[in-house]
């Protein structure tokens, strides 16, 4: 019986994915190789791609996307690692708290952060100003931070937005490893720099490459920051802008399956080839290695090399928060005026009180259902004996390997009127069950591996034991299971919600009227509006950080171990 | 009080064979023990009449009903595992009342049997502990409560002992014991501790890469081996080979390389020939040292000694090999040496086996 629901709920799920995450993911792939003629007949073409590889903008703006995703990449492994690194090795004074403080940029939505930036680094930005006012900088040659076609800019954001990612997943890599292992090349003679590299980094290597890898796809399809830099030569805003002609322009679709196709190819090396574990199936390590204490000199230099990504980190923030309070706010260090009416003005802009509704309804309802699902296939992967459970496990992944770009497209393509997904499309055009669905599956990953961790954790006979006693399966799961990996779940389940509030390809792209503009729309929209528009839209932002830190601290203090949640 | 039986059980995970043809009876309200070395099955069978696992073919009944397809939680088998599986989440209370929460049974009779059961457990009052502030001991006693209180058809063990300390272990045994005849159970146990068996089981039976070796009273097993392989997991034995040259009512003589040897025939089904290879069972306390050769005996030499307190073990090297022999509380004790020393053993003590 128990391998009958194990193959009912593998089904479920695979027919699921199926249907909504690799039939849009296809058709766009698809779309991007056929040709319809004017009487209605298609057929295959490389013509698209010919035309995006002919076109000088479009092979810019695919080598942009790739070399912002590469850079970005880079940048975020030079601040994420020797974090961790640090962190894991070392006791220094303060490290809980700054453990917790350098995961702040994860509480702002990153384009959102780039309006801050652009306030504190631009050209006329609070920096200067201070570099004036100390008489360092001649106001009139002011020296444009964010230079270079605005390519330093969308890597600064990308790296200080992404980095947690990486830093999470490597400091828990660390944390998984053996003591004993280090400990073994610390006895047979090994100093502590080359330990770092025969044995430390080998081994830690999964995480690195499981971490980069997301970075990497984050970073290569990033939407919102380059839009908010103006920064029209990249791939994904080039897809963005095209979407209104899109019933006549296949280019788009060309350039989203080549996204995919990068994607895919850095998903495949990093799991496959690259991040293979050394370690097989080595025993889980009984005992963690105790952190050592340094020279008070030396720990000062580790608190202080934490402090500072902390406060490099939260410059966005910085500006967004003063944005958001500013009355007057042109060429000074902090604005001339302080303000509370943007705060009580957003409340009554009719784009604003909606838009969070929304947004918590799309990513609620998300979370259930993503909640679901991922406990289904969880309980298949880590409980029942089917050969099919692993390929079950890798499938849940992918999300993480697609773009949340290609998905967005590929639903906004099949929730056209007469074609697959319009019967999610509600009355008046409300794209609710869309925005759910696209939310759920993009999720997913994070409740899966939070429910597989929890419940690999937790000794099946403690399940027997409830059976034998004469509760039925399912009870089993609601009274023992499900309590014991309640921990996991929330912290699954609040990193999921947060992050499908701040979603922004799927929101930006399925949402098309005012009245159901999530969060992420609504202040994107608000910043291209005149008048205070992007003071309303700081505001705004400013309730999405309050809100998310508290829902990301709660998943810290529930979830305990926090790099387990992302790692792939 | 039901009967358990099992009809050719067989068990396979993957290509192996954990259980091949099992095919058992127990009586109602018996104390029945599965024992085996590592690997023999004895947990998978367990398993099985839990209801944990499905056999591959064959069929469990309890009493006249079958249950080889029923789910674990409709059986009334509560089991007690080798690792407790206690809850953490629950305080000790909690994970007693859990079964009879699931039988729908009174708030105020839950309370009622939950005291009771810590009561039976000797834990009054340790109701509102969390697990883990509860010793291994005490763990185990509450797994004990847990599966009791539902007032369960049958009890399963599975090695409930084998994580206590030695002292604990022994004064466990006859509490176990104490708590299925007191509430009439009918228990099968797993161990591979044959002292736990002897000293605990009504009957039971010796497993041996998935089949049975040989079902019977404690008594029966030790006294009357059915194989060299049960002879030696259940305490220790001296085997040598032989061939049959007499034969009368119920004893054989045997020829070994030792010298001639009569002993039993405790087989039912099998009865040796003259002439045919055979093997003889010799319990090490059954060898008696005497200074010169007598009836029934062999002749060697003393080749190593170990002091046990309560008892010394000598390894005696004979013409059919080195043998063990225990001398309880002796009043002489003899020095390793190359002097003649002759072996001594009553007749009913030896067992004669097929080879």
């Amino acid at each position: 019986m128990k391998r009958g629901t194990a193959i009912t709920i593998s089904i479920i799920v695979s027919v699921l994915f199926a249907v909504f995450f690799i039939y849009p993911a296809g058709m766009v792939v698809k779309q991007a190789f056929e040709v319809t003629r004017p009487d209605g007949s298609s057929h295959f073409t490389f013509e698209f791609f010919s035309a995006v590889f002919g076109n000088p903008i479009y092979r810019e703006g695919l080598w942009n996307a790739f070399t912002l995703g590469i850079v970005s990449t880079f940048a975020t492994l030079a601040i994420a690692f020797p974090l961790a690194l640090i962190g894991h090795r070392y006791e220094f004074p303060g490290k809980s708290i700054l453990g917790v403080l350098v995961l702040a940029p994860m509480i702002l939505p990153p384009f959102v952060g780039a309006v801050g930036v652009k306030q504190m680094l631009g050209v006329n930005g609070s920096f200067n100003a201070f570099l004036i006012d100390c008489g360092l900088m001649q106001a009139a040659l002011p020296f444009d931070w964010l230079a270079n076609g605005r390519f330093t800019g969308i890597v600064l954001m990308n790296a200080l937005h992404l980095y947690p990612i990486l830093y999470m997943n490597i400091a828990a890599a660390l944390a998984n490893l053996d003591p004993a292992m280090e400990q073994a090349a610390e006895n047979l003679g090994c100093p502590p720099w080359k330990r770092f590299f025969r044995i430390t980094l080998p081994l830690a290597m999964p995480g690195v490459f499981a971490g980069a890898s997301i970075v990497f796809i984050w970073a290569f399809t990033e939407l919102g920051v380059p839009l908010v830099f103006d920064f029209a030569r990249v791939a994904p805003v080039q897809i963005f802008d095209g979407l209104k002609g899109l019933d006549k322009n296949p280019i788009p679709y060309a350039l989203t399956a080549i996204l995919l196709v990068v994607a895919a190819g850095v998903f495949a090396i990093s799991k496959f080839v690259m991040g293979r574990s050394p370690l097989g199936t080595a025993p889980r390590p009984k005992a963690r290695s105790a952190a050592l204490v340094l020279s008070p000199l030396k720990s000062a230099a580790c608190s202080g090399f934490f402090l500072a990504i902390f406060l490099v980190a939260s410059i966005p923030h910085l500006g967004v928060i003063l944005l958001s309070l500013a009355g007057r706010w042109y060429g000074t260090v902090i604005p001339d005026v302080f303000t509370l009416r943007h705060y009580t003005e957003a409340l009554g802009n009719g784009l604003v009180v909606p838009s969070i509704q929304n947004s918590l309804m799309y990513a609620g309802c998300a979370t259930l259902l993503a909640l679901a699902i991922g406990l289904a296939v969880a309980w298949v992967v880590v409980r029942s004996d089917l050969k099919f459970r692993n390929t079950l496990d890798a499938i849940v992944m992918l999300p993480l390997a697609v773009p949340g770009l290609v998905m967005a497209f590929g639903y906004l393509a099949l929730s056209q009127e007469g074609k697959a997904f319009h019967f999610l499309v509600g009355a008046g055009g409300s794209p609710f069950l869309l925005i759910v669905v696209a939310y759920a599956f993009r999720r997913l990953p994070y409740i899966v591996r939070s429910a597989v961790a929890g419940l690999q954790q937790s000794n099946p006979v403690l399940e027997e034991a409830a059976n034998s006693l004469g509760a039925t399966p399912l009870r089993t799961l609601r009274r023992v299971a499900i309590p014991l990996i309640g921990a996991n779940l929330a912290a699954g389940s609040i990193l999921a919600f947060a992050f499908a509030m701040l979603e922004v390809s799927d929101s930006l792209i399925l949402a098309q009227q005012a009245q159901h503009y999530p969060i992420t729309k609504a202040i994107y929209t608000l910043l291209g509006t005149l008048g205070n528009g992007t003071e309303l839209a700081a505001a705004l932002g400013v309730w999405a950080m309050v809100f998310l830190s508290v829902a990301i601290m709660g998943a810290a203090v529930l979830g305990g171990k926090r790099g387990g949640l992302f790692k792939v | 009080m039901e009967s358990i039986r099992v009809e050719s059980v067989i068990k396979t995970f993957g290509s192996t064979r954990a259980l091949d043809g099992i095919s058992l009876c127990i009586e109602p309200g018996e104390l029945f023990f599965l024992l085996g070395g590592s690997g023999c099955g004895k947990t998978t069978l367990l398993r099985c009449i839990a209801g944990l696992e499905t056999p591959t073919s064959g069929a469990i009944f309890f009493g006249e009903r079958e249950v080889t397809k029923m789910p674990p939680h409709k059986r009334e088998a509560a089991m007690v595992f080798q690792s407790y599986a206690l809850w953490p989440h629950l305080s000790v209370g909690q994970n007693i009342s859990f079964g009879l929460e699931e039988r729908r049974v009174p708030k105020p009779e839950i309370k009622r049997r939950v005291e009771e059961a810590l009561e039976m457990v000797k834990l009054p009052g340790y109701g509102d502990r969390s697990i883990d502030q509860m010793s291994g001991g005490q763990q185990q006693r509450v797994s004990l409560a847990r599966a009791l209180v539902v007032k369960p058809k049958c009890l399963l063990l599975d090695e409930p002992l084998s994580n206590l300390d030695a002292q604990l272990r022994v004064e466990m045994r006859r509490e176990i014991r104490r708590i299925v005849k007191e509430n009439g159970l009918t228990g099968i146990y797993v161990t591979h501790d044959q002292e736990e068996a002897l000293t605990m089981a009504d009957r039971m039976a010796v497993l041996t890469r998935g089949n049975i070796g040989q079902i019977g009273t404690p008594e029966q097993i030790y006294r009357a081996p059915l194989t060299g392989y049960v002879a030696n997991f259940i305490g220790e034995t001296n085997l040598i080979s032989g061939t049959v040259i007499r034969r009368e009512d119920g004893f054989a003589t045997v020829t070994t390389p030792a010298g001639e040897l009569t002993g039993r025939i405790t087989a039912t089904d099998w009865s040796p020939q003259t002439g045919e290879a055979v093997q003889v069972s010799i319990r090490p306390e059954a060898w008696r040292l005497l200074p010169q050769a007598g009836d029934n005996s062999v002749t060697g030499h003393i080749d190593e000694r170990s002091y046990l307190g309560q008892r010394i073990q000598y390894w005696v090297a004979t013409a059919a090999g080195r043998q063990q022999v225990v001398e309880l509380n002796p009043h002489l004790i003899h020095e390793p040496s190359a002097e003649t020393i002759s072996l001594h053993v009553r007749r009913e003590d030896v067992v004669i086996l097929k080879s």
